[in-house]
């Protein structure tokens, strides 16, 4: 389990993680979604120890990571967001030194390490040097070493970032299978179909704070049965939103002079009447597009921009 | 315990993958040795030939070729300008041991501080001359980087001037020479590349002058001082390859971390002494009073070395102002220090301070325990002066590290 309490972090003044608070149980995939800069990292580097926060607390199990922190480290793994590993040494050998960095020892460590190189698909590899493995391998060598210990708690930091995309249905399986396995893992990413089909429950983080929280179809529900209309093209905002202000069922999202966003239930079938009210305005429509109700649409709506910037 | 042991073992598995490193740190006091032997004691005198393609032809490059053509070195290198096509030509026919090409705009680079590269062909079919050569470059380019960073202003007035055509004018010269006594009288000594410096020594004529006991401990301190040099980096090789953090993570804590690394450090360290240690014996047939002792002591400099620069490394803002301050220390140590030049042919002001810097102290107990005159209260404050530094030292680099991320 991890729980973290009002958790606050500032860099030289520089609020990165605000007054964020969440739980991850057993056998749950925890995600935070959010855009680069958002405070991910950061949230994970309190939880981890890396970090000291500014403010609030964080346990691991019933361990407070500030007050206990090496019992509560010993039972967390982690997968930093860049690869971390010693490229001189066989892949074997990284495994077998973070095992031991854990703990494990002899015959226990040898058989973990075998057992991860096997889980991530580099049994043969086992005995080459990591600068010979390509991107995707160092990825899941990199998720091998933290989990070679077995940890309770699994912290992942973007594991999927660059990665091509036959690693990366993997490594999402491997995620898949720990928490099957009864870890509780907290996944960080800025992708949001990885959020929607990997996580149990998520939270939304933008600027350090989180503007929602809660269950893939709770966090649907949020956004309703409306649909997001975008329009690109050039626009008078106000005249846009003055135009919309009154019609049932239309809610203005966001508006800029070059992009609008609306949230409209039923838009299929309402397109040529949005269209017709928005033209009006003296507006050039040059790209409309629809999206069913996504936690992509949840972001705009909350937030007014796109979450991939 | 058990994360210490290991990373003192995977530290040791990196070092072994990494054995090329390991084989210059033997070798380049091997190499200085051996050139020293070419100077003062060969009999026979091999003669490198260096061609040199200046494309650049300013000062910069004048002073780099100028190097080798002062003192013991001119005694074995002939520079010779040639054309790129027919140095090259002349290398594959055996005719010289290294073309050196100094590309249009290295003077100014390497006045602005901006990366400067040169190109060294060297002579496949030689092995020993196109490594002095290469050597000597090496430490003349750092000294270089030294100066730059040492006499900022009459350079930047040497900078100004560089377009002017051939010699700088006498006004020029002589404000600017002012103004590098200014910058440092007491500094000289070790800033100027040792090539130049060796001319002044000269071996005693009258007593049989013996290479091996002169040169020898000094050789060994020297071997350990670039040695630790070079590991100390590790630490930000770790930064930069992310296991650092990944170390910071583990219960186990960064203090063990750097700890095991030490350990790694000094394990190392010590193999290389032994090496040294035999090598001296049977190669040279040096006599050694209590071969134990020497080990120990030795063992405990490298270890307190490292310890030292790994407190260098950490202080500095980045990896690249790391090497660069690491190396600012080093060479003067490495010039002060009596390795390169023996403290009886050194100036007396000079010989105070060499006696005083970590290696000129480590060479002289080891002189006194190769003689079979060990200094029993001296190596003892010494010792406890390393466990000192160790605890002191880890508790600093532990602090540091941790302040890089939190
Ligand atoms: N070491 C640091 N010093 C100063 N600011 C930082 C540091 N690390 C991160 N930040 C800032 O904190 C915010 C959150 O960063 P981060 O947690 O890395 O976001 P994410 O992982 O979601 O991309 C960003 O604005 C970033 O610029
Ligand atoms: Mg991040």
């Amino acid at each position: 389990m991890i729980q973290v309490d009002e958790l606050r972090k500032e860099y030289d003044g520089v609020v990165a993680v605000d007054d964020v608070s969440f739980e991850a149980r057993p056998g749950e995939i925890f995600g935070l979604l959010g855009p680069n800069g958002a405070g991910k990292s950061t949230t994970i580097g309190c939880i981890s120890g890396l970090l000291t926060p500014t403010a609030g607390s964080v346990r691991i199990q019933q361990y407070d990571v500030a007050r206990e922190p090496v019992a509560a480290k010993s039972r967390m793994g982690i997968v930093p967001q860049e690869v971390a590993l010693y490229e001189d040494l066989p892949a074997e050998e990284n495994l077998r030194f973070w095992a031991e960095a854990y703990g494990l020892r002899g015959e226990r460590a040898a058989e973990r390490v075998r057992a991860v190189l096997d889980t991530v698909g580099l049994a043969d590899r086992g005995n080459d040097r990591v600068e010979t493995f390509s991107g995707g391998m160092k990825r899941r060598l990199n998720f091998g070493c933290g989990i070679v210990h077995e940890p309770e708690v699994l912290l992942l930091d973007e594991p999927t970032v660059g990665v091509d995309p036959q690693s990366r249905v993997r490594l999402l399986d491997l995620v898949r299978e720990q928490a099957g396995a009864g870890v509780c893992v907290l996944y960080t990413t800025h992708y949001m179909e990885e959020a929607e089909a990997l996580c149990d429950r998520l939270a939304i983080l933008d600027h350090g704070k989180i503007i929602a929280a809660g269950t893939l179809e709770e966090l649907r529900g949020k956004e309703g049965e409306r649909d997001l209309v975008r329009l690109s093209g050039s626009f008078d905002p106000e005249a846009v939103g003055r135009a919309v202000s009154d019609v049932e069922g239309v809610e203005i999202v966001a508006a800029g002079p070059e992009q609008v966003a609306l949230a409209v239930a039923a838009a299929s079938r309402r397109l040529p009447e949005i269209l017709t009210l928005v033209s009006g305005t003296g507006a050039a429509v040059r790209e409309t597009t629809v999206t069913r109700p996504s936690l992509e649409s949840l972001f705009i709506r909350l937030t007014g921009k796109e979450l991939r910037e | 315990m058990r994360f210490l042991l290991a990373t003192a073992r995977k530290d040791l598995l990196r070092l072994r993958s990494d054995w090329p490193a390991l084989l210059l740190w033997i070798g380049i006091p091997l190499l200085v040795g051996g050139l020293l032997v070419l100077v003062f004691g060969g009999d026979s005198n091999p003669r490198a030939r260096l061609l040199v393609d200046d494309r650049d032809s300013s000062l910069a490059g004048r002073l780099l070729t100028g190097g080798f053509s002062q003192g013991p070195l001119a005694e074995i290198v002939d520079v010779e300008g040639v054309a790129t096509d027919e140095g090259l030509r002349r290398i594959e026919d055996g005719d010289a041991s290294a073309l050196l090409v100094i590309p249009e705009g290295f003077g100014a680079a390497l006045l602005d501080g901006r990366p400067a590269s040169l190109e060294l062909v060297k002579n496949p079919a030689q092995t020993i001359l196109p490594a002095i050569l290469e050597a000597t470059l090496d430490i003349e380019l750092e000294a270089a980087e030294v100066l730059r960073r040492l006499f900022d202003e009459p350079i930047a007035r040497i900078a100004a001037d560089e377009d002017r055509e051939g010699f700088p004018p006498d006004s020029l010269v002589a404000s600017v020479a002012a103004e590098f006594n200014r910058a440092g009288e007491g500094a000289r000594g070790w800033l100027l590349p040792p090539a130049i410096e060796l001319a002044t020594v000269e071996p005693p004529a009258e007593q049989a002058f013996d290479f091996g006991r002169a040169f020898f401990p000094g050789m060994l301190i020297l071997a350990l001082l670039f040695m630790a040099t070079g590991l100390s980096a590790d630490v930000w090789s770790e930064r930069r390859l992310g296991t650092l953090e990944r170390a910071i993570v583990t219960p186990g804590g960064v203090g063990t971390f750097v700890a095991g690394k030490w350990l790694a450090g000094a394990a190392a360290l010590a193999l290389v002494a032994a090496i040294g240690l035999v090598a001296g014996r049977w190669a040279f047939g040096i006599e050694i009073a209590n071969p134990a002792l020497a080990f120990v002591w030795l063992a405990l400099v490298g270890v307190a070395l490292l310890a030292a620069f790994t407190l260098v490394q950490v202080l500095a803002k980045s990896e690249r102002a790391a090497s660069v301050l690491v190396n600012a220390v080093t060479l003067p140590l490495a010039m002060l220090g009596g390795s390169f030049f023996p403290f009886e042919a050194m100036p007396s002001w000079m010989v105070a301070l060499g006696k005083a810097t970590p290696n000129g102290w480590a060479l002289l107990r080891l002189r006194a325990i190769v003689d079979g005159d060990p200094e029993p209260r001296l190596l003892a404050v010494s010792a406890i002066g390393v466990i000192a530094l160790l605890v002191g030292g880890g508790w600093l680099v532990t602090r540091r590290i941790r302040s890089w991320t939190s």
